[in-house]
Formats: C-alpha cells, sequence, structure tokens
C-alpha cells in the first residue's frame, strides 16, 4: 500500500515538473546554483558557477566553428537611460534575466529576443548614488529574480511577471550607501554587500532568506563593529569583526572605516566559504589613519551560515592610492608535486595577482601583472607590499600654506590594474584570462577645494596612458609560474568581463564595441563582431534546442568615462548604448565542423 | 513673516528644464534659487517648512525681483565644484533640472580661477559673485571640564568633537605631528558632536563658526539651568590653511545680467542691515566680507 501510494505520488510529481518544465516553470532550486558551472543549459549564478570561473563545458562553438557565430537578435534597454551595461545575463528555461543602468530589470525570451517583463526601481529624488547608474545583474532563486538597486534596497520580483513579490531596504541611501553588484544566493539565502562614498560609511555584508527577504545575519567589514545573526526572529549579537575596535585603527576612525563590500562576492562549496572583497579605508587621505585599517581592501573568507569571518588577506595594507580590494576571488584546484592544492586567484586594483590557499587565508604566491608597479616594490613572504615611500601620496596637512601639494606619480592608476570587470579561468589551459590596464595616476593635495561651501583640502589627479598606443590588455596569465602566455593590447581600457570555454576559447568586448574571440592557448583574434557601442558587461553561453549561444550585454559607459585628463580623450568619441546581443552557431555549421 | 509667506516649497522640479536668463525669469515670474538640504543654519526643511538664513535670503532676492520663490534642494556632492556641475551648469545624470541660482558657492579669487589638469579652467561654465558672509572655523566648549580654550594644545589632553571628513576632523588629526588625534572624536554631523559634548563625550566642538554659533545659542537658550555651561573659544588656529574665506553665489556664465541684478540686491541687503538681521535672527555670528569695505 505504501508503495504503491509512494509510486503514485512520485509519478504525479514527475508528471507536474514535465509539465512545468514544458511550460518553463520551473524553479531555481539550490542544486541549480551549486551545479551552474556543470550544466550547459542554463546560467543561473553571477560568474558561471558560484566560483566564479566563467568557464563553459560548451565547446560546439569552438576555435574552427567560431568564424560562423552569427547575431540572432538584439535587444534595445530603450529610453534615454543609456550608461555603462554592466550586467551579466542569466538564462533559465529559454528566458534571459538582465539588468540595465538606473535600476532596471529586463526578461527577454531567448530564442527571439522579445521582450516578456520590464522592471524599473522608482528611484527617490535627491538620490547621489556614489558610483554611477550602473547594475551588475540579478540572482535567480525560486521563481524569483532578484537584483540590487541605486538607493541600496533588494528588490525580489517574479519571474513570470515582473512584480514585486518583496522588497528590503538594505541602507539608508540618504547616508551614502547605493548597490550595484548582482547579489548571490548560497543555501537559501540571498547574500549582498554595499557601495558607499567617502561619509563615513561602513560596509557589512548582509544574507538574506531569498523567499521573504527577512534578515538571517550581518557582518561588518571594518574591525570594531559588531556583527548580528537572528534566532528566533530576534537579531542577536555574533561577535565583534576583528575582534575589538581600535587594533589597526587610530582614535574612533574605525566608527567610519569605509571598506564597502560593493562588488559582491562568490562561493567555494569545498570549503563553505563565501569570499567578498572590500573596498579603500575612509579617510582617504592615508596620513590621517596610520595602521593597517582592517578589513579595508581585503578579502574576506565569510561562513555562509553565521557571517563569521573565517580568515582575512589584505592586499593593501593601509591603502593611500584608493586601491580597493573588491576584486573577485576565483576558486580553483591545481595539481603541484602530486598534490591537489586548493587555492583562490585574485588580481588585485593594486597590481598584483595573489594566489591564495582557500582553506585559511595563507598566501601561497603573488606576482605583478601589470607592466608597471611603483606604490610597491615587491611582495614579502606573507604577501604584503613592500612599500615605495615616496609614491604615498602626501599629507595634505603639509601643504597648508594654501598652494598646491607636491605631485606624486604613482602606477596603477586608482581605477587598478584590473578593476571590477571579472576574469576567467580555463580548466582546459589552466590559464587566467585577466582584462587588464596600464595606466598611472598623479596625485597632489588641493587646498582650494570646498565643500557645502566649507573650506576643504581636497585631493587632484589626473590617469595617464602608460603607452601611446593601448591602455587595456588581455593576459592569460599561469597561476602557478606568473608568467602571461599571451596578452592581446587594447587602445582604450577594458572594462568587460570574459568568459573561456572547453572551444578553447576566450570571449571578452571592447570599449570601441568589438567582442571578441580568442584562441585560449594562443591569444590568437578568431572571430570580432561590432555591438555598436562599447562593451562594458561580461559574455555568456549557453545551450538551447541543440545549438551554443553567446550573449553580451552592449552599452558604453560606467567608472572610465567619468574622469577626464588623457583616458578621455581615448574614450570621447566612444557612443553610449544601451542593448543585449544574442549570437548563436546555426546547427549546420556546427555539423559541417563535425564531419 | 512677509518673506515666509512668499516661499513655496517644491520637492520634484522636474519641470524647471535649465538654467535660464534674467528676462526669462522676470517674464515666468519665478526664481529657482539653489540651497542645500539638511543644513541649518543655513537651509533645510523643517517639519515640511523650508526655514534658515539662505531661504531667507533666496526669499528677499525673489521679493526683490518680484517673482515667486521656487527652492532646488541641493543634496550635497563630495564638493562645491560637483555641487555647481550639479546644480546650475550641467545638471545631475539622475535628474537634470537645474537652478538658476545658487547659494553658499565659496567666493574666492584662487578657486574661482582654478585649472583643471590639462590646464582648462574649472569654473568656466559659472559666474562666482556676490560674497554675502565671511566665514571661519570656531570651537564651543564646556566649561564644567574646561576653564578655557586658550590654545590648541589643550586637545592633547581633552577630547574634542568634530564633523566627519571635515576641516576640522583633517586639522586635529594631523596638525602638530597628530598629538590631538587620539583625543579626536568624529561625528556624523555637528549637531550631533554638539550633543556628544552635552553627553560629556567630548569637552569641546570645533566647526563652521555660522553652525557653532547657532547650536551655541539653542544650548543657551535651552530650559537648563546649566545654560551659561557652554562658552564659546577665541583661540587661533595655528597651521590651519585657509583661516578665513568669503560665502557668495553663482550663476550659469551666459547669464550675467542676472548675476549683476543679483549682486545688487545683496549690496542693498548688507548696507541695510538686512542681512545682519537675517543673521541675528538664526543666532549666527555674522562677519561683512572684506569686498564691501568702506
Amino acid at each position: 500500500m505504501l508503495n504503491k501510494g509512494k509510486a503514485k505520488a512520485l509519478s504525479l510529481s514527475m508528471l507536474v515538473s514535465l509539465a512545468l518544465a514544458g511550460t518553463a516553470h520551473a524553479q531555481v532550486t539550490d542544486n541549480d546554483i551549486v551545479n551552474d558551472h556543470l550544466t550547459t543549459n542554463e546560467v543561473v549564478t553571477n560568474g558561471l558557477g558560484l566560483h566564479g570561473q566563467r568557464y563553459s563545458t560548451l565547446d560546439t562553438i569552438n576555435t574552427k566553428t567560431v568564424e560562423d557565430i552569427r547575431p540572432v537578435w538584439a535587444f534595445s534597454l530603450g529610453g534615454e537611460k543609456q550608461r555603462g551595461q554592466e550586467s551579466q545575463p542569466m538564462i533559465k528555461d529559454g528566458v534571459m534575466y538582465v539588468t540595465g543602468s538606473y535600476s532596471r530589470v529586463f526578461a527577454i525570451d531567448a530564442r527571439t529576443g522579445k521582450e516578456l517583463w520590464q522592471y524599473e526601481a522608482r528611484l527617490p529624488d535627491g538620490i547621489m548614488p556614489c558610483c554611477d547608474v550602473i547594475n551588475r545583474g540579478v540572482a535567480l532563486y525560486g521563481d524569483l529574480v532578484i537584483f540590487g538597486t541605486l538607493d541600496a534596497k533588494l528588490v525580489a520580483l517574479n519571474k513570470d511577471t515582473g512584480k514585486v513579490v518583496w522588497k528590503k531596504k538594505v541602507e539608508d541611501y540618504k547616508a551614502g550607501y547605493s548597490i550595484s553588484a548582482a547579489p548571490i544566493v548560497v543555501k537559501g539565502k540571498v547574500i549582498t554587500g554595499v557601495a558607499g562614498g567617502e561619509f563615513g560609511i561602513v560596509g557589512k555584508v548582509r544574507a538574506y532568506d531569498a523567499s521573504n527577504g527577512k534578515l538571517v545575519w550581518e557582518r561588518p567589514t571594518v574591525e570594531g563593529h559588531m556583527g548580528y545573526i537572528v534566532k528566533d526572529g530576534k537579531k542577536v549579537e555574533n561577535g565583534i569583526s576583528g575582534g575589538a575596535p581600535g587594533k589597526t585603527w587610530p582614535a574612533d576612525l574605525w566608527k567610519s572605516g569605509g571598506a564597502a563590500p560593493w562588488l559582491g562576492g562568490t562561493y567555494d562549496a569545498d570549503t563553505d566559504s563565501l569570499f567578498f572583497g572590500t573596498g579603500n579605508p575612509a579617510p582617504w587621505n592615508s596620513h590621517l589613519r596610520p595602521g593597517d585599517n582592517y578589513f579595508s581592501a581585503s578579502r574576506l573568507a565569510i561562513d555562509p551560515d553565521t557571517g563569521k569571518i573565517k580568515w582575512h588577506f589584505q592586499t593593501t595594507p593601509h591603502d593611500g592610492w584608493d586601491y580597493d580590494g573588491v576584486n573577485e576571488v576565483v576558486s580553483f584546484d591545481y595539481q603541484e608535486q602530486g598534490k591537489t592544492v586548493k587555492a583562490a586567484a585574485t588580481a588585485d586594483r593594486n597590481g598584483f595577482f595573489y594566489v591564495l590557499n582557500r582553506e585559511n587565508g595563507d598566501f601561497i604566491r603573488g606576482f605583478p601583472f601589470v607592466d608597471k608597479i611603483t606604490w610597491a616594490k615587491g611582495l614579502n613572504a606573507d604577501g604584503s607590499p613592500i612599500y615605495n615611500e615616496p609614491n604615498r601620496p602626501g599629507n595634505p596637512a603639509s601643504s597648508s600654506d594654501g598652494k598646491k601639494g607636491q605631485a606624486v606619480v604613482t602606477a596603477p592608476s586608482f581605477l587598478g590594474g584590473k578593476n571590477w570587470m571579472p576574469m576567467a579561468f580555463s580548466q582546459d589551459t589552466g590559464l587566467f584570462y585577466v582584462p587588464t590596464n596600464e595606466w598611472e595616476m598623479e596625485i597632489w593635495n588641493e587646498p582650494t577645494a570646498y565643500k557645502k561651501g566649507a573650506a576643504y583640502l581636497g585631493a587632484g589627479f589626473t590617469i595617464k596612458a602608460l603607452k601611446e598606443d593601448y591602455i587595456g590588455v588581455l593576459r592569460a596569465i599561469d597561476p602557478k609560474t606568473g608568467e602571461t602566455v599571451w596578452r592581446y593590447n587594447n587602445y582604450a581600457p577594458l572594462w568587460g568581463g570574459v568568459l573561456a570555454t572547453a572551444g578553447n576559447l576566450v570571449f571578452t568586448g571592447n570599449p570601441e564595441g568589438y567582442l571578441i574571440a580568442f584562441d585560449a592557448k594562443t591569444g590568437e583574434e578568431l572571430y570580432k563582431f561590432n555591438t555598436g557601442s562599447g562593451i562594458v558587461g561580461s559574455p555568456v553561453t549557453w545551450e538551447m534546442d541543440g545549438e551554443q549561444y553567446i550573449s553580451v550585454l552592449s552599452g558604453w559607459g560606467g567608472a572610465v568615462p567619468l574622469w577626464g585628463g588623457d583616458v578621455a580623450k581615448r574614450v570621447k568619441d566612444l557612443n553610449q548604448g544601451g542593448s543585449v546581443w544574442t549570437f548563436k552557431l546555426p546547427k549546420k555549421f556546427a555539423n559541417l565542423a563535425r564531419n | 513673516m512677509r518673506i515666509l509667506a512668499i516661499i513655496i516649497s517644491v520637492w520634484c522640479l522636474s519641470f524647471f528644464a535649465q538654467a535660464r536668463s534674467l528676462d526669462d525669469i522676470i517674464e515666468s515670474k519665478y526664481i529657482v534659487i539653489a540651497v542645500y538640504n539638511d543644513y541649518l543654519p543655513f537651509s533645510a526643511k523643517v517639519a515640511g517648512k523650508p526655514v534658515g538664513i539662505d531661504v531667507e535670503i533666496a526669499s528677499e532676492i525673489a521679493a526683490s525681483l518680484n517673482v515667486e520663490l521656487r527652492l532646488k534642494w541641493m543634496t550635497a556632492d563630495e564638493s562645491s565644484e560637483d555641487d555647481l556641475r550639479n546644480n546650475l551648469w550641467k545638471g545631475h545624470f539622475l535628474d537634470k533640472t537645474k537652478a538658476d541660482l545658487m547659494l553658499r558657492v565659496p567666493y574666492d579669487k584662487d578657486y574661482k580661477l582654478k585649472r583643471d589638469d590639462v590646464g582648462l579652467l574649472v569654473h568656466e561654465q559659472v559666474h562666482m559673485f556676490a560674497p554675502y558672509h565671511t566665514e571661519t572655523w570656531k570651537i564651543v566648549f564646556d566649561t564644567s571640564r574646561l576653564e578655557a580654550v586658550p590654545t590648541m594644545a589643550l586637545f592633547q589632553y581633552h577630547p574634542i568633537g568634530v564633523e566627519i571628513d571635515s576641516i576640522p576632523q583633517f586639522y586635529l588629526m594631523s596638525a602638530f605631528r597628530g598629538s590631538m588625534r587620539k583625543n579626536t572624536r568624529q561625528f556624523n554631523t555637528l549637531d550631533l558632536a554638539v550633543q556628544g559634548m552635552v553627553n560629556a563625550e567630548v569637552d569641546a566642538v570645533m566647526g563652521l563658526r555660522s553652525q557653532i554659533t547657532s547650536l551655541h545659542h539653542q544650548l543657551q537658550s535651552s530650559a537648563s539651568p546649566k545654560s551659561s555651561q557652554y562658552q564659546l573659544a577665541n583661540n587661533a588656529f595655528p597651521l590651519l590653511g585657509k583661516q578665513k574665506w568669503d560665502i557668495g553665489m553663482a550663476v550659469h556664465t551666459d547669464f550675467r545680467a542676472l548675476g549683476y541684478s543679483v549682486g545688487d540686491i545683496v549690496f542693498a541687503m548688507i548696507d541695510d542691515g538686512r542681512m545682519a538681521n537675517i543673521f541675528a535672527k538664526h543666532h549666527a555670528h555674522f562677519e561683512i566680507p572684506t569686498y564691501y569695505s568702506k
């Protein structure tokens, strides 16, 4: 009897799930998310897998067939809101979910490019987001599409209707907070950081129950602040970050330490750790805050269940150059002397590439990945920098005579050897494909500055290209040796993400508008297509109806055009835009290649 | 009262497309004047009503031009330069509306002639004029814990509050080889710093003179019997770069006629004492800019 009943229930549920699959109503489960790097028919994580490798096992499009891929549709994000499209598309059951600048979300039929729905967050008047109006994408969970808004809210939409299911204020935008990163979903929790300018903010990572938006835990990323966990509906204390205040900060500057985890995080299932990076410490003038200033410019491994910090690794202690430590941590394994090393890699704004032991945060090795680094002479055995003190921007106090202070020229510029744009790791070549930029900055103290009409000491700066013919360099880097296996120089700075595939291909876009495919082993350029505006988003690939697709957002913007000087001249003729471009390799060409 | 009666609070200003000429302003019978949000005693909305020194000055200007006043509330960006761009000549990328006139703009020749990293004038898009008061720094202290504040040396031993990311914070944390650093406590606003002094977290507070004097008056007039407990100091601020500066206004550079016209109104207000009266009403110390010295 029992067996019969069970079988009946089972067959019924199978029928239901089959029916759901048929009408594209399946839910995104924890399992789908954890296995995203193995499945080829959907993209349900930012990074094509929680570890952020941005590697696909698809190989129908490969070095032989890539020349035959073609655009199948383009979708305009519309309106006048064409400013920096940094989103990564997500694909589930033939539907694509993307975000646009100004906190917008679109659901699109992935086969035809037809819009299914659009959601536009109503932003408050007088909002002043610190860091442009970009958005880097959604998270999917259950039947929800979850994203962060410029006014620092998390919004969960129904995936079929685009209607709001829940909305949660993460921080007060009036206090200078904002969200632009894609949230990450781990074990049913949606986890997000925050962005913020120099308004005395304190960085925090928070986990919410993905189904209803209720807070689960919150973890400050500045030493001295109390973390919280919710138990039985009550917020209870869960340990002070770093143990106690003031250990690595003078006076009470820890109260407003900055260290915003504004780029979101990755997750490693092996060690059950979230990896979040943190921004620069506040205030910007490093001479006011002698000390390491924990946990600014660091990578943190966080327990996804409790929000406890398991380990930290600080790339730029006592930062004075605005080298945010937010860049993504990518988990990967490699073999050395017959043993598997559980490693994590990150390419920092400060110009150094770090390989860490992801179980404990120990430094394995580090090396420069850009041609010129002047703020540090190298790394110590523990991975800490050997400072080049004359290249620290000067103390504004010493220019208090009202004259412009001594200028300091430092490489890389504060926009970094690598900025937010995510790199890819190929499991076939064992190489990281890193979008980098070669530039330096000149910084001086600016005594003729005012803030709300009050005298102020500002910093003046300009970013300069190091080379006449390029700023951007896509590099294939061997994490075991530090060797750059190949490089591709690009005139404008690179600002888009990278995708690696089992087809021995590497894809990225450039501000000139091209989606480019390279041979992963040699760097040979095999295909390019101009999307009409600069690419600053991250490409993805998936399989649908037996054909391999590739999609990327096009729409020039982000931080680069906001700064003047040398670099502005290089990008001033690039046109803004806002569209999704989708390509595929038609079956007949895939078959030809096989013959 | 006459002034307040004609103020119309306008929060959403999407219909103010851009800065306009004097003729257009007169013809349209309204002027859009930009003032800061939450910045007492200069400008703020208290219980939905616009109040403050700059609000009253804006009202006087509108009344003198015989037009209706529409306020554009500015959310402060990182610098006055950004505020000029966001509110006067380019518009902010989220809210592209602009004002005809902006208050609380530094009147400083070096600032006006400042050049950017490629040698161009930073402020060529705006015309800065009509200094309407002189600003400086000031300390208020608690006499129950400090007898007097003869020099800054005291703050090697006594805690002092400052507003976060302000010159007083820079100064106290770096001057004299950082010897006052450990006693410097930061607060998100000057109000909170003064509240911190009342709560005995700090013995003194350093901030903008207009704000400190106005807050000091509030402390004195509060019902507490210890109303003379808090005093203003008259110490010097050695090694502090800019000791005093003037506050004026700005218009888009294309609309100089508006600037001249408003300049005349401000001059009259200074000359006949209306400006001093407005400051006195808000208990903020008023100092006439040297521009008007006879």
